[in-house]
């Protein structure tokens, strides 16, 4: 007895062990950076950067558009640009979704070293630096790029076509970077699934659209919330996009966050900005491991 | 045990070739904190040949950036090539110490209208470095001539797309606020809101705003672009094909001051940098790669002709009067900065 005893707290001591440089790894570079932020949100912007100590709601204020003074009036642009991020970002969810689909179903039912091959050209983009692989589209979308060229030469077109610098632009541009991110998750979903399901859903005289929609989308939905819920949270946030494909007239809040640390001086309202699309993304991923929970609840009923 | 028995000697080697090698390497070192491709890589050459220095050069690329690693604590750097407006502030915030550059042979060089640090009106702490102005770079074989805004804005309503603003929100709300008449240095909320609503009316026009506009123009994607004086660079190599213009109504200028680090740690070397700079061969050397304007006056007689004559690097009096350059806007920049959020976003 007392040595069963001994080996389990010398088994928690290892165990506290092993796990402290992670707790400490997330307590220095995310918990304490986090608590500034939150801090910083809720005080007064220094003139040249940096904040001063006075309480200043107004960062909150702002973002929903409430006027400082009396030359400003009610004009809620932030949360349009937050709508803005919004939408681009579904749509890059809803790009990535429609793309990884129908491929992950391809290629799990790919055998031997073509699959390995597959897998590994879908990781390949990750080996170039990625502000490289967004100049090669601005290259690509041109009037005088490749695609232009292409068509006017083919007579589907006779003016050059301008994609540059548009929602369009931006939109391709998101969803060329964060496939894989969709295409992973929904790909190990599918590879799972079992087939035999599907025949009887066939035998008991089900049509095609039937048994995709009541069994073969049921059984993958895990894979397409998870991919959904990693394409989105980088979409809302990135700036870089937006800025080199948008030539910076499409507008979300990572520009802005960016710009408040930099060119504007004021990291109070970068940091409530920041906040913003921090304290969205917890929600969404709350309720992503709800009902995950509740599924597998399910399961072993 | 055996390990660190043989680890000690090792490291004992080391700290005796280190403290015998460097020395015998160079007198000392000098640590440069500028803009990417602001220095000829002559001219830091030559200099570390001279005095026997070791120099390193690292870059940055906005004002606000340097601020806010020098402001965070970044130590190490000597000297720093901040905009003058910049030089106001960090003069302000206790960043810099005084050089007695003014009392250096040489300075009797510099252009006395180049001292336009409101906080170091006489030079106690930094030296003018260069300056030039924001105009437009333009493709010939879409606009044979370009002369002023009005004619880049009316280019931009006929054909909407094909001219470029920079995304700077001093550059562009500047350039609205000196169509519609007013200083770019206002804090007049309502001469802001002028501008503002000046180049939000031209915003369906505008293909972009975008600082990586020197390709989209020379291949012809773009007509014309407000840019830096700096892509004078690329017109001299194309010059049938580019063009860059100081437009009639008038432009912003910048200039950047180097200044020394209130934490240098290498002074004596510092001030020997400042020294050089000021000789007009060297000052001729680093402007021929820069194409900015020059402050050296003697430097300035030294430059290959295309330079000299160049109207944008050299410009005559006429249009140097009609320049402005940014001055620190304090709690203002707000103004403008709300301004800025609406036309990005209307």
């Amino acid at each position: 007895m007392a040595e069963t005893g001994a080996t389990a707290s010398r088994n928690r001591r290892t165990l506290i062990l092993l796990l402290a440089p992670l707790t400490i790894l997330l307590g220095v570079f995310f918990l304490i950076p986090l608590g500034i932020m939150v801090v910083y949100s809720f005080l007064e912007p220094g003139l040249y950067g940096g904040v001063e100590w006075n309480w200043y709601p107004y960062n909150y204020g702002r973002l929903i558009g409430w006027p400082l003074n009396d030359y400003e009036v009610f004009d809620p642009i932030y949360l349009k640009i937050f709508l803005n991020s919004l939408q681009i970002a579904l749509m890059t969810v809803a790009g990535t979704l429609l793309l990884s689909y129908p491929a992950a179903f391809w290629v799990a039912s790919m055998k031997g070293p073509r699959k390995s091959l597959v897998l590994f050209l879908v990781a390949l983009p990750f080996f170039a630096n990625m502000l490289v692989r967004i100049y090669a589209w601005l290259l690509l979308l041109r009037p005088t790029g490749f695609l232009s060229t292409l068509l006017e030469s083919t007579g589907l077109i006779i003016e050059p076509l301008d994609l540059l610098f548009t929602n369009f632009s931006v939109i391709v541009g998101m969803v060329y970077v964060l496939t894989p991110f969709m295409f992973l998750p929904i790909y190990a979903n599918v590879e799972k699934l079992d087939y035999s399901l599907v025949r009887a859903s066939r035998d008991l005289g089900a049509t095609n659209v039937q048994t995709l929609w009541r069994i073969i989308l049921p059984l993958t939905a895990p894979g397409i919330i998870g991919g959904s819920v990693i394409v989105f949270i980088p979409a809302l946030g990135n700036f870089i996009v937006p800025s080199l494909l948008g030539g910076s007239k499409v507008q979300m809040t990572g520009n802005l966050i960016e710009r408040s640390f930099l060119q504007s001086r004021d990291w109070p309202f970068g940091a409530a900005l920041a906040l913003l699309i921090m304290a969205f993304v917890v929600v969404l991923f709350s309720l992503q491991f709800s009902r995950q929970s509740k599924s597998e609840g399910q399961g072993t009923r | 045990m055996k390990n660190v028995q043989n680890v000690s000697p090792c490291l004992m080697a080391i700290a005796v070739s280190a403290g015998l090698a460097t020395p015998a390497a160079a007198e000392g070192s000098l640590s440069l904190y500028n803009w990417g491709d602001y220095i000829s890589p002559d001219v830091i050459d030559k200099f570390g040949k001279e005095f026997n220095v070791a120099v390193t050069l690292d870059t940055y690329s906005t004002n606000e950036e340097m601020l806010a690693r020098i402001q965070a604590g970044a130590t190490g750097y000597d000297l720093i090539w901040p905009s003058v407006h910049m030089h106001d502030t960090m003069q302000k915030l206790g960043l810099l110490q005084e050089t007695g550059v003014n009392k250096m042979p040489g300075f009797e060089n510099i252009d006395p209208g180049a001292l336009r640090s409101k906080e170091d009106p006489a030079a106690d702490y930094c030296l003018p470095y260069a300056w030039g102005a924001v105009g437009i770079l333009y493709n010939k074989t879409a606009i044979p001539e370009l002369t002023s805004w009005q004619q880049f804005f009316d280019y931009g309503a006929a054909n909407p797309g094909k001219i470029a603003m920079l995304d700077d929100l001093r550059e562009t709300l500047g350039v609205g606020l000196i169509m519609t008449g007013a200083s770019v240095n206002s804090a007049n909320p309502d001469e802001i809101a002028k501008a503002e609503e000046f180049i939000l009316a031209q915003k369906p026009n505008i293909g972009a705003f975008a600082y990586d506009v020197i390709p989209l123009v020379t291949s012809g994607d773009m007509a014309a672009a407000h840019y830096y004086v700096g892509a004078v660079l690329n017109v001299n190599q194309n010059p049938d094909l580019l063009g860059f213009v100081v437009p009639q109504e008038g432009a912003t200028m910048y200039q950047e001051d180097i200044c020394l680090l209130a934490s240098a740690p290498n002074r004596d070397n510092a001030l020997k940098f400042l020294e050089f700079m000021m000789r007009p061969d060297v000052s001729a050397m680093n402007t021929e790669r820069l194409t900015n304007g020059s402050v050296n006056l003697k430097a300035i007689e030294l430059l290959p002709v295309e330079l000299k004559n160049n109207p944008s690097i050299n410009p005559p009096p006429e249009t140097r009067a009609k320049l402005q350059i940014f001055e620190d806007l304090g709690k203002a920049l707000r103004v403008y900065t709300r301004a800025w959020d609406r036309v990005k976003t209307n």
